[in-house]
C-alpha cells in the first residue's frame, strides 16, 4: 500500500490525492449486514485556523462622483517603484528611468506606464448612442481583439505608442509594466523588452502534519430551469457532510476543514429581466426568479454549515453589487443558514489566512473580462498574467465594473498568496509557479459546477489540487463514459 | 438488532412504491447513514434470495479515475447493471456501497434526487444529526447570541468606515449631495426632510473634520447608546430611524469629546421639565411627533450650521445593513422613544421655540351644535422655519377637541371634515353646510 511520507525531514512531494488518501483509511465495506447496536463512526471535522483579511475588498462610504483617474493614478503611484526595481535588476542598475515627457529619441531607457490597447471592436457607449453614427447597439462579442489595435503607454503625464517586441495581442489595458527600449524619429517608442512587476514576496507557509483539504466549487447555478446539475449538487453536499461513502471516505471527507463557493450560487436565468419588459398585469404576482433561487441556496447552505465552515463569495449573478469589490451577500437572504457561526458571507475577491495558507481569489469577472480584450484563451493562463502583473483585475475600471477608488488601489497584489484561484472557468486547471524569490502558488481555475459537475480539493499539507466530479445517470446515455476531465 | 426494519423497507418499496434512498431510510428510522446504507444491502440481498418480485438498486461508486493525463476523485451514482462496468474503469475504488432500491427500474437519477430533496426539506434542522462528521463550530446560534453577534458587528464596521470615509470623502470637491431614501416614516415628510438630513450630514462630515461646536455634539451624544454614561442618564437615548449608522461611527470617533457636553446636558433635564406638560398634548401619535421631533433638530443643526461643507455621499448600503437592527431597537423599546422624545424635543425648545400672539381663525362647536369660526390671537410656540407645520397641528387639535363635546357621531364627522377645511383654507364666514347641521 503505498504510505505518505508525513514530515520525516524533508517531505517527499508524492501526489497524494484524495482519493489515496480516503482508500487507506481504515473502513469495513458497506455491503453487508448492519452490525448490532452499532451506531454508526462519528469522525470529527478537522479544525483548522482561519482568518479573514476582510477589510481591504470591503467598501464602506460610498461616493460616485469621482471619475476613475484617480485609480490609475494610485496605481501608478503603487507600482512605479516596483517596477523601477524589476527594471534595475534586469536591465543592470545604471540603466536610465525615464518619464516620458522627458524622453530623448534615440536614447537608450526605460520606461514605467500603465498599457492602454486602443481596440476599434471596444464597445463604446458614445459610439452607441452617437446619433450621426446612427449605429444600432454591438451585439456581445467573445473576443474584441483585431489587427488593427495600438499599444500606447501612458504615465502621469504624456502617452506614447508602443512598437515593437511586445506582444499587442496579450497585453490588457491597465497593465502597469517598465518598457525598455527608445523612442524613434516618428515619435513612437519602439521595444526591445519588457517586464512586469511578478510576483510579491510570499511569507512561507508553515509545515501542516496532516493532510487538510479545503473544497473549492463555483457556479452552482441554482434557480436555473435546468436542473441537471442538483443531483450532481447534492452528491456534492452529502459527500462533505460525511452522509455518502462508506467509512474509509468518510473519514476523509472529515478531513475537508472548509468549503469555499466562489460565485455564481445562482444561474444566469435568475438576472432574466423579464419582469421589466412584461406588462404589469401579466407579472403582478410573480416574484423574481432569484427570490425561489436564494431559498434554494438557503437550504442548500443550511447542510453544509451544519457541518463545514462554508465561504460564501458572490459572483457575477448573484444579488449584490455589480462593480468590483464586490460586497457579500446579505446574511437577511439567509434566515435558515445565518443562525450557524459557520457561515461566512465574504467579499469577492476574497483573501483569507487558512491555517497558515494565504487564499486569494475572485469569482472570475476578471479573468473572463481579460480574456474578451486579449487573445490569450486558457483561464489558467490568464491567470497567471494576472499575478505576474502583479494585479488582480488590471482592465478594471476600463472594460469591467469597479468602484472608483481614491487613494489605493485593492487590487493590486501586495503579498503573494499560497492558493490563487478564479471561479467559473469552462474547465477545471491547476498550476504550480514558482517565482524568483521562492514563491510557490498553486493557480487554480475552479469549474463552474452546473455545467461541469467538478469541484476542486485543496490539499493544504502539500498544495496540490485535485478535481471531484459528480456523476449520475441518465436516460439519454447508455454508456457510462463521462470522461468529463479536463484536456 | 431486529429484523424489523426489514418489513419497513419492505412495507415502503413494495406496498408504496416508494423509492427508498439510504438517506430517507437514515432521516425516517432515524439511524445512522451508514446503518441505513447496510440495512439496505440486507435488504436486498434477503429479498433476492427469497427470489421475490424485481428489484432494482443504484450504488454509489467513488474513486479514483483517470483519464487524459489528469487524475480525478469521481463520484458516481450508477444503476446495478452498471456497477461492475464502472469498477472496472476506475483505478482505485475507495467505497461502493447501496444508494437506493426501488421497485421500478430508475432510466434517470432526477426521481432519486427529488426524494432526497424532499426527506431532507422535512427535516432541515437535523440534516446533519445522523451524518458521520460532526463539526463542533457547527452549532446554531440562539437568539441571544445573535443579537450579540450583530452588535458586535455594528460596532466594528463603523469605525473603519469612518476611516475609509475620511479617505475616499475628503477627496470629493465636486461630490453633489445625494438624496437619500427616507424610509418608513421619513418617506412621508421626504421633501422636507432630504434637504435637512443633507445639511445634517454635511455638517456631520464637516465634524469630523474640524473639531467644532460642542452644542452639535451635544445633540450627538444624545444619540450614543452605549458608549456615552451620561447620555445613559436619560436612560433612554434610542437611535432614530433616520439617522445611519454613520453617526454612530462619529459618536464613537468623538468620544473623547463628550466629556464636554456633560455641562451642556446638565442645563437640558431643567428645561427638560418644564417644558414637559406643554408638549404632552401635541403626543396624540407617537410616530408623528418623533419624526417631527427629529425634524426639529435637524433644522435646529442647520440654523446653528453658518459654514456649509460639500456634503458627501452617503450609501444606500449603509442604510440596509443596519435596518433590521434598528427595526429592532424600534420594535424593542417603543416605550423609550416617546421619552427620549420628550427631553431631546424640549431641549430643543429651550434653543430656539418662542410664543407669540397670532391671528388666527378658531373653529369650534358652539352650544347650539353650530361650528363656528373666530378669529382671535392666540399664543402660540414657534420656531423660525416651521410656522406652518405648527399651525396645521393646532387646528386639528383644536377641532379633536370640539369633537368630544358634540354628541352626535355624525356631527363629529362632519364637524371634522368641515372644520379642518375651513381652518385649512382660513375661511372668514360660517360654512354653508352650518345649515344642514341641525337636522
Amino acid at each position: 500500500m503505498g504510505s505518505t511520507v508525513i514530515g520525516r525531514g524533508k517531505a517527499v512531494r508524492r501526489s497524494v490525492m484524495f482519493s489515496d488518501l480516503s482508500a487507506q483509511r481504515e473502513g469495513s465495506s458497506l455491503l453487508c449486514r448492519p452490525a448490532s447496536e452499532d451506531q454508526g463512526p462519528v469522525f470529527e471535522r478537522t479544525t483548522i485556523d482561519y482568518s479573514p483579511c476582510t477589510e481591504r475588498y470591503r467598501l464602506g462610504e460610498r461616493s460616485f462622483s469621482r471619475q476613475y483617474a484617480h485609480i490609475y493614478a494610485a496605481r501608478l503611484m503603487e507600482m512605479r517603484p516596483l517596477l523601477s526595481e524589476r527594471a534595475k535588476h534586469k536591465w543592470g542598475s545604471d540603466v536610465l528611468i525615464k518619464k516620458l515627457c522627458d524622453l530623448e529619441t534615440g536614447e537608450q531607457c526605460c520606461i514605467v506606464g500603465t498599457l492602454f490597447k486602443r481596440m476599434d471592436l471596444q464597445p463604446s457607449i458614445l459610439k452607441e448612442i452617437s446619433e450621426e453614427h446612427n449605429l444600432l447597439p454591438q451585439p456581445a462579442r467573445t473576443k474584441y481583439i483585431t489587427e488593427a489595435d495600438e499599444l500606447i503607454l501612458e504615465d502621469e503625464l504624456q502617452r506614447i505608442k508602443l512598437e515593437g517586441k511586445i506582444d499587442r495581442d496579450k497585453c490588457v489595458t491597465g497593465s502597469v509594466i517598465v518598457i525598455y527600449g527608445a523612442e524613434k524619429n516618428d515619435g513612437k517608442f519602439t521595444v526591445e523588452d519588457f517586464c512586469m512587476a511578478d510576483l510579491p514576496l510570499q511569507t512561507p507557509r508553515p509545515e501542516l502534519g496532516s493532510d487538510k483539504f479545503v473544497l473549492l466549487a463555483s457556479g452552482l447555478g441554482l434557480g436555473s430551469s435546468k436542473a441537471d446539475s442538483m443531483l450532481g449538487l447534492q452528491l456534492l453536499v452529502d459527500m462533505v457532510t460525511g452522509q455518502l461513502g462508506d467509512t474509509g471516505e468518510q473519514s476523509g471527507a472529515a478531513t475537508i476543514s472548509r468549503v469555499l463557493l466562489a460565485g455564481n450560487l445562482l444561474s444566469q436565468s435568475t438576472q432574466d429581466k423579464d419582469a421589466s419588459t412584461k406588462p404589469k398585469y401579466l407579472t403582478k404576482k410573480t416574484q423574481a426568479g432569484s427570490v425561489e433561487a436564494m431559498r434554494l441556496l438557503d437550504e442548500l447552505l443550511l447542510q453544509l454549515v451544519a457541518s463545514v465552515p462554508v465561504d460564501v463569495m458572490p459572483g457575477e449573478c448573484d444579488p449584490t453589487n455589480y462593480t468590483l469589490p464586490q460586497q457579500p451577500l446579505h446574511k437577511c437572504m439567509f434566515p435558515l443558514s445565518s443562525a450557524y457561526p459557520t457561515l461566512q458571507l465574504v467579499s469577492n475577491p476574497y483573501s483569507a489566512n487558512i491555517d497558515g495558507v494565504r487564499f486569494l481569489g475572485t469569482s472570475g469577472q476578471n479573468v473572463c473580462d481579460i480574456r474578451r480584450y486579449s487573445s490569450m484563451e486558457s483561464h489558467l493562463e490568464i491567470l497567471e498574467e494576472t499575478l505576474r502583473l502583479r494585479h488582480l483585475a488590471p482592465t478594471a475600471p476600463d472594460t469591467l465594473g469597479c468602484y472608483p477608488f481614491y487613494q489605493r488601489d485593492p487590487f493590486i497584489l501586495e503579498d503573494c498568496p499560497h492558493v490563487y484561484f478564479s471561479g467559473n472557468a469552462p474547465v477545471f486547471g491547476s498550476k504550480l509557479v514558482k517565482g524568483s524569490d521562492g514563491q510557490e502558488v498553486l493557480l487554480v481555475t475552479v469549474p463552474d459546477f452546473s455545467s461541469t459537475q467538478t469541484a476542486c480539493l485543496v490539499n493544504l499539507r502539500t498544495l496540490q489540487c485535485e478535481p471531484v466530479f459528480f456523476s449520475a445517470f441518465s436516460a439519454d446515455e447508455d454508456e457510462e463514459s463521462e470522461m468529463n476531465v479536463s484536456h | 438488532m431486529d429484523e424489523l426494519y426489514l418489513d419497513n423497507i419492505d412495507e415502503y418499496v413494495n406496498d408504496h412504491n416508494k423509492i427508498v434512498t439510504y438517506k430517507w431510510l437514515s432521516l425516517t428510522l432515524g439511524v445512522h447513514v451508514n446503518t441505513a446504507k447496510q440495512m439496505l444491502y440486507h435488504y436486498l440481498e434477503h429479498k433476492r434470495k427469497e427470489s421475490s418480485p424485481q428489484l432494482h438498486a443504484t450504488y454509489l461508486v467513488s474513486g479514483k479515475l483517470e483519464g487524459n493525463g489528469q487524475t480525478c476523485h469521481h463520484v458516481s451514482l450508477v444503476r446495478e447493471d452498471q456497477l461492475e462496468d464502472f469498477k472496472s474503469k476506475m483505478s482505485l475504488i475507495v467505497s461502493v456501497h447501496v444508494y437506493s432500491v426501488q421497485k421500478a427500474l430508475l432510466k434517470d437519477s432526477g426521481p432519486l434526487y427529488s426524494v432526497d430533496y424532499d426527506a431532507v426539506k422535512d427535516n432541515l434542522k437535523n440534516c446533519s444529526k445522523y451524518s458521520s462528521i460532526r463539526c463542533t463550530n457547527a452549532v446554531p446560534m440562539s437568539a441571544a447570541e445573535l443579537q450579540q453577534f450583530q452588535d458586535v458587528q455594528r460596532a466594528p464596521p463603523p469605525v473603519p468606515e469612518s476611516k475609509t470615509s475620511v479617505t475616499n470623502g475628503n477627496s470629493s470637491t465636486a461630490s453633489k449631495p445625494s438624496s437619500k431614501p427616507q424610509k418608513g416614516i421619513m418617506g412621508m415628510f421626504a421633501n422636507k426632510s432630504a434637504p435637512k438630513s443633507q445639511d445634517n450630514s454635511k455638517e456631520v462630515k464637516s465634524e469630523q473634520k474640524e473639531e467644532s461646536s460642542s452644542v452639535t455634539e451635544a445633540v450627538k451624544s444624545k444619540q450614543a447608546l452605549k458608549s456615552n454614561p451620561v447620555a445613559n442618564f436619560f436612560g433612554t437615548q434610542t437611535k432614530k430611524p433616520d439617522k445611519p449608522a454613520k453617526k454612530e461611527e462619529e459618536v464613537v470617533a468623538l468620544e473623547q469629546q463628550h466629556q464636554r457636553t456633560a455641562p451642556e446636558e446638565e442645563q437640558e433635564p431643567a428645561a427638560m421639565q418644564s417644558h414637559k406638560e406643554t408638549k404632552s398634548d401635541s403626543r396624540s401619535k407617537t410616530k408623528r411627533t418623533e419624526v417631527s421631533d427629529s425634524e426639529e433638530e435637524i433644522m435646529e443643526k442647520k440654523k446653528r450650521r453658518r459654514i456649509k461643507r460639500p456634503e458627501p455621499d452617503s450609501s444606500d448600503e449603509d442604510v440596509i445593513p443596519d435596518s433590521p437592527p434598528q427595526l429592532k431597537t424600534k420594535e424593542k423599546s417603543p416605550e423609550k422613544e416617546p421619552e427620549a422624545v420628550r427631553p431631546s424635543h424640549a431641549s430643543s425648545e429651550t434653543k430656539i421655540r418662542k410664543r407669540r400672539k397670532v391671528l388666527k381663525s378658531r373653529t369650534f362647536l358652539d352650544d347650539e351644535g353650530c361650528i363656528v369660526t373666530e378669529k382671535g390671537y392666540v399664543s402660540e410656540s414657534y420656531s423660525e422655519t416651521e410656522d406652518d407645520f405648527q399651525s396645521t397641528k393646532q387646528a386639528p387639535h383644536a377641532s379633536i377637541k370640539a369633537k368630544t363635546t358634540s354628541s352626535s357621531k355624525d356631527d363629529e364627522k362632519k364637524s371634522h371634515k368641515k372644520s379642518s377645511a375651513s381652518s385649512n383654507k382660513g375661511t372668514k364666514q360660517a360654512s354653508i353646510m352650518g345649515f344642514f347641521q341641525k337636522k
